[in-house]
């Protein structure tokens, strides 16, 4: 038999670095879904028996080890209406002086978007910090729902920032010379063109920001506090559900599962917060490509 | 210049232009008017009287100023960061287009303007009349008859009545732009500015438009920039030729439609009217 020649030996260990390739991706592949749904089946395993509506309602009991999430789910809601009630309207105000007042590239216009930048690399635990500081202190709010959520507000100030901003700069150039052109005021052109035209992405970058702010922890452990009392007014101290879940993992003897039926209900509502950014646009994207 | 054979609305003080014809009014005077964007002037020194209610053409190669010219008659050139209008623009009224503390807003709901690619507010029909006729201080109930009657004028209510409350953004591009026509129409204004309104469609959108545009001949001025010779020889009342000359866009010839068209003084202007340039 004659012995393989050179040519056809590499052409072999190629075709053997292409299988392994396909494989190892394959590997990989697998152990990222399979750490996923090792993570799920276990939240659901550890966390299913104990959700009811009686767990969703019911106050806090033992330091979390017995009784439901009731409190803490309605301050997790107020520290959310907090922070988007300042987050949007700055986030949005910020954005359309970007897009339509400041001169591109000019000094002013480069010192906001940087500043923003840098705000959307800053950990949360700095946030966490700087809240406890400012709000907390200077502004004598204490530990309390809106101390968090204005908190929180700072922390997804920058991506609102940026989706409305691209979302501005994403429409037709021509809106504003047609609005101009029937003698429109720049205020009326923004107000009743421009941000209708652009609200689509307004609502994904909120909806995005909501999944930031419910998963987070850090930024409000030192300014909403542990409080699982009902929050009565907005100064009231109150626990967020993520606050809830590390206090019960790492402070309460025997508070896991409770920590996992907790993380089962913060991680569907995420879930459905995200799914809901994921179809709005989606179908917006589908409605720009079947009208342009 | 024989000025006086124009009748003259104007104000004494208002230096008269070169007339096209000697028996409209003019509608707008045009006086020494430069353009220039950050020192590279664009259009210089143009000196021409727009006459009522007729349709005044105006043509000539690309990047000659014939688009800056239509921008600067109804301060659109205030959007463009740099530009600098010197000279001096009238209204029959008197009303001085050019003057620093003109309302601008008001001007504009006067001199309407149509461009190249119809330009709708991506909303409803109905918002595309709702929004520019509010802002113009008009009634919530007097705009659906204003809205009916443009839309009728411009032969666009059979075709959308049925579907006011839907996206003007599904229109064909020729019913889009017959619809933008209707928008600017809906302010009342005394003159609208073409600018390239047939460019972006296909002949027959094209032909149904430019019928349009010469429909509204006598009710009010009309100023069209085209590149299709053929159409400004079709409805042009009066025609302008621009070129650019040492580097700057100018008038080169105008007047009456037929004679500009017919026997043009102009050498550079005969042969781009014949074909054989530009
Ligand atoms: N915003 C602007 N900034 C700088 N230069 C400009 C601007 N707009 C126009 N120009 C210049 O002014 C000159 C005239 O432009 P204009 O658009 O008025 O020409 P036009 O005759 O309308 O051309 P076209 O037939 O291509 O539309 C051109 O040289 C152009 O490059
Ligand atoms: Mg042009």
């Amino acid at each position: 038999m004659p012995s393989v020649s050179k040519p056809a030996a590499r052409r072999a260990s190629f075709r053997w670095l292409d299988r392994s390739f396909a494989v190892a991706g394959g590997m990989a592949a697998l152990v990222s879904f399979g750490l996923f749904a090792w993570l799920i089946r276990d939240l659901v395993r550890l966390g299913m028996p104990r959700i009811s509506w009686e767990f969703l309602t019911a106050e806090v009991a033992d330091a979390g080890r017995s009784g439901g999430i009731g409190p803490v789910l309605v301050s997790s809601v107020l520290i959310l209406v907090c922070c988007l009630g300042l987050a949007i309207p700055l986030g949005t105000g910020c954005a359309l002086w970007l897009a339509e007042y400041a001169r591109r590239g000019s000094v002013p216009a480069r010192l906001v978007t940087g500043g923003v930048d840098l705000l959307a690399s800053v950990p949360s635990i700095v946030f966490g910090l700087f809240g406890m500081v400012f709000f907390g202190q200077t502004l004598r709010m204490g530990f309390s729902i809106l101390s968090g959520g204005l908190t929180l507000a700072c922390m997804i100030l920058p991506m609102l920032v940026r989706t409305t901003l691209s979302a501005l700069e994403a429409l037709p150039a021509d809106l504003r010379p047609a609005a101009a052109g029937l003698g429109m005021t720049r205020s009326t052109t923004i107000a009743k063109v421009l941000l209708p035209a652009a609200l689509p992405g307004i609502v994904i970058g909120v909806t995005l920001g909501i999944g930031r702010a419910l998963s987070e922890t850090a930024a409000l452990i030192f300014t909403s506090g542990y409080s699982t009392r009902w929050p009565e007014t907005l100064s009231d101290s109150g626990r967020a559900l993520s606050v809830h879940i590390y206090d019960l993992a790492l402070n309460v003897a025997n508070g896991g599962p409770m920590a996992s039926s907790s993380a089962l209900v913060l991680l569907a509502l995420i879930l459905v917060v995200n799914s809901a950014a994921v179809t709005l646009s989606e179908r917006w994207l589908l409605k720009r490509h079947q009208t342009s | 210049m024989n000025a006086p054979s124009i009748s003259l609305p104007f104000p004494a003080d208002v230096p008269a232009g070169s007339p096209a014809t000697g028996d409209a009014t003019a509608c707008l005077r045009v006086t020494g008017l430069t353009v220039q964007y950050r020192g590279f002037t664009a259009l210089r020194d143009i000196t021409i009287d727009i006459p009522e209610g007729e349709i005044t053409a105006l043509v000539g190669p690309s990047g000659c100023g014939k688009s800056s010219f239509l921008h600067s008659l109804n301060r659109l050139t205030d959007l463009v960061p740099g530009c600098r209008v010197t000279g001096s623009i009238h209204l029959a009224d008197g009303t001085e287009v050019t003057h620093p503390k003109a309302d601008v807003l008001t001007l504009r709901g006067r001199v309407g303007i149509v461009f190249q690619r119809p330009n709708p507010f991506p909303q409803s029909i109905r918002r595309n009349f709702e929004i520019p006729l509010r802002e113009h201080g008009w009634s919530k109930e007097d705009i659906p008859d204003r809205m009916e009657t443009v839309l009728r004028q411009v032969g666009l209510w059979n075709e959308v009545h049925d579907r006011l409350h839907k996206s003007a953004i599904a229109l064909s591009g020729g019913q889009l732009q017959r619809l933008c026509i209707a928008r600017a129409l809906a302010l009342e204004p005394a003159v609208i500015l073409f600018d390239e309104p047939c460019s972006a469609l296909d002949p027959l959108a094209s032909g149904v438009v430019e019928d349009l545009i010469h429909s509204l001949r006598g009710q009010l001025t009309i100023v069209i920039v085209t590149h299709n010779l053929a159409q400004a020889r079709r409805i042009a009342d009066h025609a302008a030729v621009f070129w650019v000359r040492d580097g700057a866009g100018t008038m080169v010839e105008h007047g009456p439609a037929a004679r500009v068209f017919s026997s043009p003084a102009d050498p550079d202007a005969g042969l781009y009217l014949s074909g054989a340039r530009g």
